[in-house]
C-alpha cells in the first residue's frame, strides 16, 4: 500500500476552554481530492490549519507524506500550499508581482519559478488583469489569482480551505475546474473543506463528515448515500448528525 | 532561506514604499516640514526686525522746552521717525493714532523741561497700540526704550560732570568691568555664556524632538507591517510558505530599517535645513562651530550612528512584539501609540533639563528607559563624550536583544495566528479561534 497523502490520528484541540477538536481521525489517498464537510464550528479550518503547520494539536498526529506537522513542519511547507478561507494577497503588488513573490520562496534548482508563474497566469484567467494592483481586484478576481498561486508550484498536497466560498456561480465553477483539471493532469493531492454538499460531491473522490471535532462518516459520496439511504449528501449529513 | 528572505525584504519595501500614507509620513513630510520651519522662523524673525525698524512714532509735545527738543534729537539720532501730531490732548492723539499704522504715542507733558533743569523728575507718558499679540507687535513698542534712554545716560552724564568734574564719567557710571568668557570642552573662549545659550538650546529641544519623532513613525511602520498581513489575511499564507518563521520575522525588521533608515535620512537633512536657519538668525561670533569645539568628530558621528541603529532597531522589534497580538492594523497602531510615553517622557524632560540635575528617583527610571540613551547620546556626541555614547549602545544594544529573542518566539509559536487583540466598540478585547 502506498504512503497516505495524510494521515490524521486521533488530533485533539483546545483554545481555552473550547474543544475544537475531539480525537479527529482520517486519511487521504494520494491523488485524490478528499473532502472535510461539516457546519461551521465544525473543526474544519482547525484541522486544515494543523495540517499547514499553522498551529500545533493539543494531542494526536498529523502526517503529510509521511512527514509529522509538528516535527518536520519547514519540510512540510515545502510540499504542501495552503489556501485559508479568508485569504488576501498584498494590495499595493500587481497579480503578476504577488505571484512572483510567491514563486521566489522555491529554490531554483529544485522548481522552474518562472514557468510556474506563467503557469498561474494561465489558469487564474487574469490575463492583463494581471499587470493591474490587487487592490483593484473584485474578491472573485482575488479567489481566482489565490488559488492559482495554491496551485502553481505544483504541491504535494494542496490544502483548499473552502475554496469558493463567497464566489459566485460563474467564479465559483471555474474555481472548480481548476481544481479538477489540475488533479487530473499533474497528480496533485487536494484536501478541502466545504459546507456545500454540491459542491463536495462535484468535486470530490471522497470525504470525511466531521461534526464536533470528530468524523462521523467517511468514504466516497455514493458510499455515504448508501449507508445512509440518502438521495444527496445534505440528507446524508442530516442523517449522521441526527441534526434533522 | 537566504533567497526567500531577500524576497520577502524585497517585497516588503515595494510595498511600503507604494503605500502613500508611510511615503508621506516617513520621507516627504521630514523633508519638507523642517525645512519649512526653518524657512518661516527666518521669514518672521526677519520680518520682526524688519518691522521694528521701520517703526515710526507720534509725538505730542505739550512742552516745547529745550529739555523737549533733546529728546526729539535723540529719537531721530537712534534712526526713529518722529512725527509731531497736532492734536491738542493726549485723547485725541490717541484717537488720530488709531487711524493711521503708528503703534506708538509719546506725550512730553507741560514742565518737562522744567523740572529736568531745575533738578527735578521729568516724567514722559509713552502709549502703545497693539493691534493683535505678536511678537512684533512687542518690538515695535519698544522702540522708543532705546532713544529714551540714550537721553537719559546724557542728561546723567552730564549731571556727573558738572558734580565731579575732575572724574572720567565712566568710572562713575560703570566702575567695575567685567568680561565673560565661555569655557567649553576645557577651551576658554572669549565669547558670553549668554550668547551661547541660543545654541545650546535650539541642540538640547532639536535633537530630542527629531530623535522622538523618528522612532514614532519608525514604530507605526513597523507596527502596520505585521498588522496589515492579518488584516489584509495574507499572514496564515505567508507562514506557510518555505521560510523560516526567524526569516519573516527577519524580512519585517529587515524591510522597516530600510524605510526607517530612509526616514531618518530624510529628517537629518530636513533639521540640518532647520539647524542652519536658526544658526544664520544667530549673531555671526557663535556661529562658527569648529571654532568653538561643539562640531562633531567623525567619530562621533559614527556612534552617533550606531546609537541610533540600534535605538531603531530596539524602537520596530518592539513595536513588531506588540503588533503581534493586534487583529488589525487600527488595533497595532493603537497599542504601539500608548508606547509612545517612553519616548515622550525622556524627550520632554531632556530637553529642558540635565539628568544629573534631576532627583535619584526619577534618574533611575529615566536611565531604565532605553531611549533615554539615545537622547543623552546625542546631546553627548557634541561634547565628545565617547564614554556616555558607548554606554548607551551598550544599553541600548542589550534592550535590543531582548526583544528580538521574545518577537522571535513570538513567531515561532502559534500565537502568532491566534492571538487577536482588537481595540473596536466595546474597547479591548482578546479572542482566539
Amino acid at each position: 500500500m502506498s504512503q497516505p497523502a495524510t494521515e490524521a490520528k486521533g488530533l485533539e484541540k483546545t483554545f481555552g476552554n473550547i474543544r475544537a477538536l475531539n480525537g479527529l481521525t482520517f486519511t487521504v489517498t494520494k491523488g485524490e481530492i478528499f473532502g472535510l464537510i461539516g457546519p461551521n464550528g465544525a473543526g474544519k479550518t482547525t484541522t486544515l490549519r494543523i495540517l499547514a503547520t499553522l498551529i500545533k494539536p493539543s494531542s494526536g498526529s498529523a502526517k503529510v507524506f509521511g512527514l509529522d506537522v509538528e516535527k518536520n513542519a519547514s519540510e512540510v511547507r515545502g510540499i504542501i500550499s495552503y489556501l485559508p478561507e479568508e485569504a488576501g494577497a498584498y494590495r499595493n503588488l500587481s497579480g503578476r508581482e504577488y505571484l512572483e513573490f510567491m514563486a521566489n520562496f522555491y529554490p531554483v534548482n529544485s522548481y522552474d519559478n518562472h514557468a510556474a508563474v506563467e503557469d498561474a497566469a494561465e489558469i487564474s484567467g487574469l490575463g492583463e488583469r494581471l499587470r493591474d494592483r490587487v487592490k483593484t481586484y473584485s474578491k472573485g478576481m482575488g479567489r481566482r489569482l489565490l488559488l492559482a498561486r495554491a496551485l502553481m508550484m505544483k504541491p504535494r498536497l494542496a490544502v483548499l480551505d473552502e475554496p469558493t466560498s463567497g464566489l459566485d456561480v460563474v467564479h465559483a465553477y471555474h474555481v472548480r475546474r481548476i481544481i479538477q483539471d489540475y488533479v487530473k493532469t499533474y497528480g496533485v493531492t487536494v484536501l478541502l473543506s466545504s459546507h456545500n454538499m454540491l459542491e463536495v460531491e462535484l468535486l470530490c473522490s471522497r470525504m470525511a463528515l466531521i461534526n464536533e471535532g470528530r468524523v462521523i462518516g467517511e468514504g466516497t459520496p455514493q458510499e455515504l448515500k448508501s449507508i445512509h439511504r440518502a438521495s444527496n449528501l445534505e440528507e446524508v449529513f442530516m442523517e449522521a448528525t441526527k441534526l434533522g | 532561506m537566504a533567497n526567500g528572505l531577500s524576497n520577502l525584504i524585497r517585497k516588503e519595501i515595494k510595498e511600503m514604499l507604494r503605500d502613500p500614507k508611510i511615503m508621506l509620513g516617513m520621507v516627504l513630510m521630514p523633508l519638507l516640514i523642517f525645512p519649512l520651519m526653518g524657512s518661516a522662523m527666518n521669514i518672521s524673525t526677519t520680518a520682526v526686525a524688519e518691522s521694528a525698524r521701520q517703526v515710526t512714532v507720534s509725538l505730542l509735545d505739550m512742552d516745547h522746552g529745550v529739555m523737549a527738543q533733546s529728546l526729539s534729537a535723540a529719537f531721530r539720532v537712534m534712526n526713529v521717525t518722529l512725527i509731531e501730531t497736532q492734536a491738542s490732548t493726549v485723547d485725541e492723539a490717541l484717537e488720530e493714532l488709531q487711524n493711521t499704522n503708528m503703534t506708538t504715542l509719546v506725550v512730553i507733558p507741560n514742565g518737562f523741561s522744567q523740572n529736568l533743569t531745575l533738578g527735578l523728575k521729568g516724567s514722559l507718558k509713552v502709549y502703545s497700540v497693539y493691534k493683535s499679540l505678536s511678537i512684533a507687535e512687542q518690538a515695535k513698542s519698544t522702540v522708543v526704550d532705546i532713544p529714551i534712554s540714550v537721553f537719559e545716560a546724557a542728561l546723567v552724564r552730564q549731571a556727573i560732570v558738572q558734580a565731579f568734574p575732575d572724574r572720567d564719567p565712566l568710572t562713575v557710571l560703570d566702575p567695575i568691568s567685567v568680561s565673560s568668557f565661555s569655557v567649553v570642552k576645557g577651551n576658554v573662549i572669549s565669547i558670553s555664556p549668554d550668547v551661547l545659550r541660543g545654541l545650546f538650546i535650539s541642540q538640547s529641544i532639536g535633537f530630542p524632538m527629531v530623535i522622538m519623532m523618528l522612532l514614532i513613525s519608525a514604530m507605526q511602520v513597523a507596527a502596520t507591517t505585521i498588522s496589515i498581513e492579518k488584516e489584509e489575511k495574507t499572514l496564515e499564507t505567508l507562514l506557510t510558505m518555505p521560510i523560516s518563521r526567524l526569516g519573516i520575522l527577519t524580512g519585517k525588521l529587515v524591510g522597516s530599517v530600510v524605510v526607517a533608515a530612509a526616514g531618518a535620512l530624510a529628517s537629518l537633512v530636513g533639521v540640518n535645513y532647520y539647524t542652519s536657519s536658526i544658526y544664520g538668525m544667530m549673531p555671526t561670533e557663535a556661529v562658527n562651530l569648529e571654532a568653538l569645539g561643539l562640531s562633531m568628530s567623525p567619530l562621533s558621528y559614527g556612534l552617533l550612528g550606531v546609537v541610533m541603529f540600534v535605538t531603531i532597531v530596539s524602537a520596530l522589534a518592539l513595536a513588531i512584539v506588540v503588533a503581534a497580538f493586534a487583529e488589525n492594523v487600527r488595533s497595532a497602531q493603537s497599542m504601539v501609540g500608548f508606547l509612545n510615553i517612553i519616548f515622550i517622557i525622556p524627550s520632554m524632560v531632556l530637553m529642558f533639563a540635565d539628568i544629573e540635575i534631576l532627583p535619584a528617583p526619577f534618574q533611575v527610571v529615566l536611565y531604565a528607559i532605553p531611549y533615554t540613551h539615545a537622547i543623552l547620546a546625542a546631546k553627548a556626541a557634541f561634547m565628545g563624550d565617547y564614554l556616555v555614547m558607548a554606554r548607551s549602545i551598550a544599553y541600548v544594544s542589550v534592550f535590543t536583544v531582548v526583544l528580538l529573542y521574545v518577537a522571535a518566539k513570538i513567531f515561532t509559536t502559534e500565537k502568532i495566528v491566534t492571538a487577536r487583540i482588537s481595540f473596536r466598540k466595546r474597547g479591548a478585547k482578546t479572542a482566539s479561534k
